[in-house]
């Protein structure tokens, strides 16, 4: 027995709150799943620039409306944590139970701007684990799967899984899509490493100049990805995660062997 | 055009269309508009952004817009691209010379630029005036090549409200031209705005497109150094200051014009919303 995640590759409409309010409300109410994932700033859309600034307020309503549903719900907003300091957030809603967790590393190549808008989340403070129908898990947005550390400290705390929110835009379409290799290949490497369930939830369509192109996908300890969702499309996906897979991982990896001496030398770079 | 960029520049051209297609589907929808507009010129740009937009949309449009100084061959060609598409009720044949003569008496001049530059603009607001009548959008033409030179004309080919082949230089318009069955004389024809007689780009700029996509790329996308690149594609190191020079000076044809800044939060520079606003 294990946990039903469901994927949620949407398309949310850019500063529409209510629209995109409306589209998690729609796909919850009939969802199957026990947990329902949504990507990266699901209620707000991803490039807001200054629209940011008229729509923070209405996300956190909207997540409190969403609380009203009896499931376990991952989605994104942007929460304002004391006055004129916003974050890029995650809300974890375990049955009616809010918890954030933040981004740690907020993107400013390229197209992002988030340091412009964004409060990096504290790693000291803001790493958090959950648990819902036995399955630990833990939670993480987007540019943090681009290092080690947010998903290692997650797993190393207890986490079997992970599940990364994202807004990850269309680059490198040549023969093949260059992103999603990359991306492939950053989620094998922690579920191998980490003995972890990692599931990646991508926003789809455009914002802007940019398109996002979906590609949802949900990759076992053992580093193969067992579900996919479409790419370029709306799509919404179901996969079982359970925890056999994570002990046969464990039991013949060395991911219970941890020399903490790495992490002195990393702390005094 | 070496080898090792011709690969970088070869694309899954199928996946290509299949996103272009849908961007400008969704862009008309998003924009609350009901269709797209677009000159063709029957060169590649134009005659592979048509087969796109009429992929896209059953609601395009065509204007053909011709001087004295456009090659007969262009205009075949043209009709060849709307037979293609399925257009022959969806375009308008304007001889644009009346108009042209009738501005350049008042700007009292014989200046093949200027008057090259007035033919460009006056196809653009021929093109917004179609399109504000319809309810269209005015799809733009230009290629990622063109862009970058600067080799466009300021509000003329270049005052569009979107540019779905933008990203691709014109060598890859080109393949995905021959993807897209574009016949291969319109493929294969020299690049020319033909504002003048006998003008083509590759005449005035000096170089072929394969060469100038292949300095581009190597200098603005893998960042290498013009002695490199001169090497890798067995130029003159002038030729390649050249190139990269064009797109140095042209940057203000790709900006919004400035705004002399006086306030705490001005347009542009402090003000920074999304197109999607409201």
């Amino acid at each position: 027995m294990g946990l039903k995640v469901e994927l949620a590759q949407i398309r949310p409409k850019l500063g529409d709150v209510k629209y995109n309010l409306e589209k998690h409300q729609e796909i919850i109410s009939s969802s199957s799943a026990d947990c329902i994932i949504f990507p990266e700033l699901s209620l707000t859309g991803y490039i807001l620039r200054d629209l940011v600034y008229e729509v923070y307020n209405e996300s956190e309503k909207a997540i409190e409306k969403l609380s009203e549903e009896n499931k376990c719900i991952v989605a994104g907003l942007v929460k304002e944590i004391r006055p004129g300091i916003l974050r890029n957030t995650a809300a974890i809603i375990i049955n009616h139970q809010i918890n954030y967790i933040y981004k740690f590393y907020l993107p400013t190549y390229g197209l992002f701007e988030e340091r412009r808008y964004f409060q990096p989340g504290d790693p000291k403070r803001d790493l958090k684990i959950f648990e819902y129908k036995g399955v630990k898990f833990g939670v993480i947005i987007c540019e943090d799967a681009w290092h080690y550390e947010p998903i290692e400290a997650l797993a190393l705390l207890g986490a079997d899984s992970i599940f990364i929110p994202a807004a990850s835009p269309m680059r490198r379409l040549s023969t093949r899509l260059g992103i999603q290799d990359n991306w492939e290949a950053l989620l094998k490497a922690h579920s191998i490493i980490n003995g972890i369930w990692t599931i990646f939830v991508n926003n789809v369509g455009s914002q802007e100049e940019e398109f996002f192109w979906g590609g949802s996908m949900v990759v076992s300890p053992n580093g193969e990805v067992i579900n996919r969702a479409k790419l370029f499309e709306e799509d919404i996906i179901i996969t079982e995660i359970n925890l056999d897979e994570v002990r046969k991982n464990r039991f013949f990896s060395s991911f219970r062997e941890h020399n903490r001496d790495f992490h002195d030398v990393l702390r005094s770079l | 055009m070496p080898e090792y960029v011709r690969k970088k520049l070869t694309l899954d051209f199928g996946q290509v269309t299949d996103y272009i297609v849908r961007r400008i589907r969704e862009y008309i929808e998003e924009s609350k508009k009901e269709g797209g507009i677009i000159g063709l010129s029957g060169g590649i740009d134009s005659s592979v952004t048509t087969i796109l937009l009429s992929r896209a949309t059953n609601n395009f449009y065509i204007l053909l817009m011709p001087t004295s100084s456009t090659p007969q061959k262009d205009i075949e060609d043209a009709m060849k691209i709307i037979k293609i598409v399925n257009g022959e009720n969806k375009y308008s044949y304007i001889n644009i010379d009346e108009i042209i003569n009738e501005f350049s008496s008042i700007v009292n001049t014989s200046d093949k630029i200027v008057i090259g530059n007035i033919k460009a603009r006056v196809r653009m607001t021929l093109l917004y005036a179609f399109a504000q009548k319809m309810n269209y959008l005015v799809i733009g033409t230009g290629d990622k090549s063109e862009i970058m030179l600067g080799y466009f004309t300021k509000y003329g080919d270049g005052g569009v409200d979107v540019l779905p082949i933008g990203d691709l230089y014109k060598t890859q318009v080109r393949m995905l031209g021959n993807y897209l069955g574009v016949p291969e004389e319109i493929v294969k024809k020299p690049p020319s705005p033909a504002l003048w007689e006998g003008q083509t780009a590759e005449g005035e700029i000096g170089l072929d497109y394969e060469t100038i996509d292949s300095i581009l790329y190597l200098k603005f996308e893998e960042m290498r150094e013009p002695e490199e690149i001169a090497e890798m594609t067995k130029t003159s190191y002038d030729k390649v200051i050249k190139i990269i020079n064009m797109v140095k000076t042209s940057q203000h044809k790709r900006l919004p014009p400035e705004i002399f800044r006086l306030s705490g939060r001005a347009i542009n520079s402090d003000w920074r919303y999304p197109r999607q606003w409201g």
